[in-house]
């Protein structure tokens, strides 16, 4: 019974030896897994500082971004401002334009009054309207470019206004990561059992700093493209600064050039008086002393004839016509001079009734001649009328003169309104109309060789003691012509006749 | 010789400041066959003095030279016309040159008629002797512009 007892107790002992160990090993497990508790919340606290010290990193950020944003909004206000001041600018200029082109039409009005030396001044002003022409488009050019900026302007204060949203919603997350953040410090000071809770709002946390830090670098990109449009925005207003300077520059030249035409035009006029003292000079001044001298002799003719020998008489005979001559002469250069000094008005004017005129001036030539002259349904015309019927008269009675021995003398005038392509002029524009008048006689003609040299001054192709002249009729032909804007030829065949084409501008 | 009644001369008064012309005139009055008494004056103002002297019986026709020392004829011509005492005087401009300009102006001005001097004598005397007997028919009324130039 004894051994059955201490048998049983021996069991016992050994069991409970065993449980025993048990609980050691397990009291032993209990402390490294207590370790290893303390451990993990230690990990979990840095790692807390960590996060807060990032959070404070990012709310730095945030507010570099905002004064970022702010000088940037300045920035754009300048730029703004600036560009309203160019366009106001570019108005001055466009008016000053304006006024500068204005003020070339009544240039050009005046030099167009003034003689064929004007001519050169008009092609000036041409040249000038050309140039006020670009100028206008180079002002149109750039109000479409201000335009454009303003556009671009409205796009910069939207993406202004968007990044200023953003930062707002950057703001609150901030502050709402230092509330979870203090949240954390404190659950972790209370070293409570939250660990799965914690890693959740730590893995929380790092998505919304990766997310913070995507947003970081999405608004960099954005100040770096605002950067970027700035500097275009400058580039542009440098470009313009250039072309308003440029524009300043050319309207000086421009002024430049008026003020040198005012000078031109006002030596003209001068110029035109002298020519008009020297008019009034030659039409009295030498006529008197001309005059007198014809006088005495035809005094001594008629007095003294009895007491003069022949070769006397013949002298003062040669005399009387040598005088008489000069003072066609002058009376000629006179008339040559006053069709460039006298005022040109354009009239709507009947040729018919200028060539009745003429032929009721000319009655007892054409009588004397037996000469016929065919004028019916001329054309209406705009041009000078006292001039025009000086130009019809000098060839009417030169196809009278030069009218040829062996035949009745007949003169032809026609006149019609035709386009120059078909007049078969060169020195007509093809698509204008033309006034075109045609004088054509049966005479002597002329060889074609002199078809130039007739219109010249003093220019005559036969003695003076053959077919009395001075060389000036044709000459002064040719001027009223050319007063007219117009172009004058001359067609002849020795002795079959004369044909004068003249070409007037028509409406 | 288109003659007419004359029981009493012409009186003639001749403004014009060239000797030459005023002997040419008084010669070409010898030959015509007209009774004239003539009197000259050499300037503008000479004439005017002569003219609104009192007591002064005006003449029957003045000839006026245009181009005249110190006064010239235009203004001779408007003086004339402008005074009550003066403006029926018949006044015959007188001149070397032919400005149409000029001539218009003076018909306008109340002139009576326009002769151009002639560069030979015997067209002098056609024209005087002309002029003469027009003014002795009508020495009141300016004729029709066309007719206010006479030639030789």
């Amino acid at each position: 019974m004894d051994k059955i007892k201490s048998d049983e107790l021996i069991k016992a002992n050994k069991e409970l030896a065993f449980q025993h160990e048990e609980k050691e090993k397990r009291a032993a497990e209990l402390g490294i897994a207590n370790k290893e508790l303390a451990f993990q919340n230690i990990e979990k606290g840095k790692r807390a500082a960590e996060l807060g010290i990032a959070n404070k990193e990012l709310v730095f950020q945030n507010k570099e971004k905002e004064k970022r944003a702010e000088e940037l909004g300045l920035a754009y206000k300048e730029l703004v401002f600036q560009n309203t001041e160019k366009e106001k600018r570019a108005a001055e200029l466009s008016i000053a334009n304006k006024e500068l082109v204005f003020q070339n039409e009544e240039k050009e009005k005046r030099a167009a009054e003034l003689s064929i030396a004007n001519k050169e001044l008009v092609f000036q002003n041409g040249e000038k309207e050309k140039r006020a022409a670009e100028l206008i488009i180079a002002n149109k050019e750039l109000a479409f470019q201000n335009e454009e900026k303003e556009k671009r302007a409205a796009e910069l204060i939207i993406a202004n206004k968007e990044l200023a949203f953003q930062n707002e919603e950057k703001e609150k997350r901030a502050a709402e990561l230092i509330v979870a953040n203090k949240e954390l410090v404190f659950q972790s000071m209370q070293k409570e059992e939250r660990a799965e809770e914690k890693e959740k709002r730590a893995a929380e946390l790092i998505i919304a700093n990766k997310e913070l830090a995507f947003q970081n670098e999405e608004k960099e990109k954005r100040a770096a493209e605002l950067i970027i449009a700035n500097k275009e925005l400058a580039f542009q207003n440098e470009e313009k600064e250039k072309r308003a300077a440029e524009l300043i520059i050319a309207n000086k030249e421009l002024a430049f050039q008026n003020e040198e035409k005012e000078k031109r035009a006002a030596e003209l006029i001068i110029a035109n008086k002298e020519l008009l003292a020297f008019t009034y000079v030659s039409s009295h001044d030498l006529q008197e002393p001309l005059r007198k001298i014809q006088t005495f002799v035809s005094v001594i003719l008629e007095n003294e004839n009895e007491n003069l020998s022949e070769n006397g008489k013949y002298n003062f005979q040669r005399m009387q016509l040598a005088a008489g001559r000069m003072q066609l002469l002058i009376e000629d250069l006179l008339s040559f001079s006053r069709i460039s000094t006298t005022d040109h008005k354009f009239e709507k004017t009947d040729l018919n009734i200028i060539v009745e005129e003429i032929k009721a001036d000319l009655k007892d030539t054409i009588q004397g001649k037996n000469a016929t002259i065919d004028a019916s349904d001329l054309c209406p015309a705009n041009l000078i009328p006292f001039q025009f019927r000086q130009l019809m008269y000098n060839l009417i009675s030169n196809a009278l003169k030069f009218s040829h021995p062996g035949r009745p003398s007949r003169i032809i005038i026609v006149s019609e309104i035709e386009k120059g392509n078909k007049l078969n002029n060169e020195k007509l524009s093809p698509e204008k109309n033309y006034c075109h008048i045609v004088v054509k006689d049966n005479g002597i003609g002329f060889e074609p060789e002199f078809s130039e040299r007739i219109f010249e001054v003093f220019q005559k192709l036969h003695g003076k003691e053959i077919y009395a002249g001075t060389g000036i009729g044709l000459a002064i032909v040719k001027k009223i012509v050319e007063n007219h804007n117009g172009t004058v030829t001359a067609t002849g065949e020795l002795n079959k006749g004369a044909t004068f084409d003249i070409y007037l501008p028509a409406a | 010789m288109a003659a007419i009644d004359q029981e009493i001369p012409l009186n003639i008064l001749l403004a014009d400041d060239d000797i030459d012309d005023c002997i040419f005139f008084k010669g070409v009055l010898e030959k015509i066959p007209l009774l004239t008494c003539l009197t000259a004056v050499h300037n503008g103002e000479e004439l005017m003095r002569q003219l609104t002297k009192e007591a002064y019986e005006l003449p029957h026709v003045l000839f006026l030279d245009l181009n005249m020392p110190r006064k010239n004829g235009f203004e001779c011509l408007s003086e004339i016309k402008l005074n009550p005492k003066l403006k029926h005087l018949p006044v015959v401009m007188f001149s070397t040159s032919h400005e149409q300009e000029v001539v218009s102006r003076l018909y306008r001005n109340g002139a009576q008629y326009f002769i151009r001097k002639p560069p030979v004598i015997s067209q002098f005397e056609k024209i005087i002797q002309q002029t003469l007997i027009l003014i002795g028919q009508n020495n009141l009324f300016q004729p029709a512009r066309e007719d206010f130039v006479l030639v030789a």
